[in-house]
């Protein structure tokens, strides 16, 4: 929350995953992943979300899983 | 001898007896490669995140099983050649750690928030706060 004539308020970004302790996100959990996707169905970066290196490797892997499956966008269709 | 997770996109207009005979035969092929099947999940008719084969849903089936890695090209083959299936995926399965057994199906521990990947349920609900 920055405020008005500030130019960026600091404030530490944290890993969701680490917080919530899920060990391993799957790729079957669709809902989870969408947390971690851009409207267009584009992983969002570390540096936005501020995962940890461990979850964010898991997070990749399992969206790309779970497109070949149709569980999840390559891409959004509007856009197109 | 390695677990493996298949899921298997079935064309939704296959009734449900093509499908039952489908994953027998499935089943079939993998025990008499002396594997043996941990559980099939039955997740329904979902809608696809894309067309595939300008079908908008699909019938998904989830196989958990024990086989030789030799199979899996052969099943792979099976699956390319099979015209009612839409997509498939075979993955080495994660051996599970002894806290974190969040697989769907599994029933919900108390304490955690409870959210199965339960597919085939509405899961409209996504009010969750966007990153």
């Amino acid at each position: 929350m920055a405020r008005e004539g500030e130019s960026r308020s600091f404030r530490r970004k944290f890993c969701k995953l680490c917080f919530d302790k899920i060990e391993r996100i799957d790729y079957k959990d669709d809902r989870r992943l969408t947390r971690f996707i851009t409207d267009r169905g584009k992983i969002v970066p570390r540096r936005i979300s501020g995962t940890c290196a461990r979850h964010q490797s898991q997070i990749t892997e399992a969206v790309k899983r779970a497109r070949i499956l149709a569980l999840l966008p390559f891409t959004s269709e509007q856009y197109r | 001898m390695k677990t493996y997770e298949t899921t298997i996109i079935f064309d939704p207009g296959l009734e449900e007896a093509r499908i039952n005979e489908e994953v027998d035969r499935v089943s079939q092929s993998i025990s008499q490669a002396s594997g043996e099947v941990i559980e099939v999940q039955r997740w329904g008719k979902r809608k696809l995140a894309y067309n595939i084969r300008k079908r908008r849903d699909g019938t998904y089936i989830h196989i958990k099983h024990k086989s030789p890695p030799e199979l899996i090209g052969d099943m792979d083959r099976r699956f390319r050649l099979n015209e009612s299936v839409l997509r498939h995926l075979t993955v080495l399965a994660v051996k599970e750690s002894p806290r974190a057994a969040e697989e769907p199906g599994h029933a919900a521990e108390p304490g955690h928030a409870a959210e199965p990947a339960q597919a085939g349920a509405a899961h409209a609900s996504l009010n969750e706060e966007k990153i």
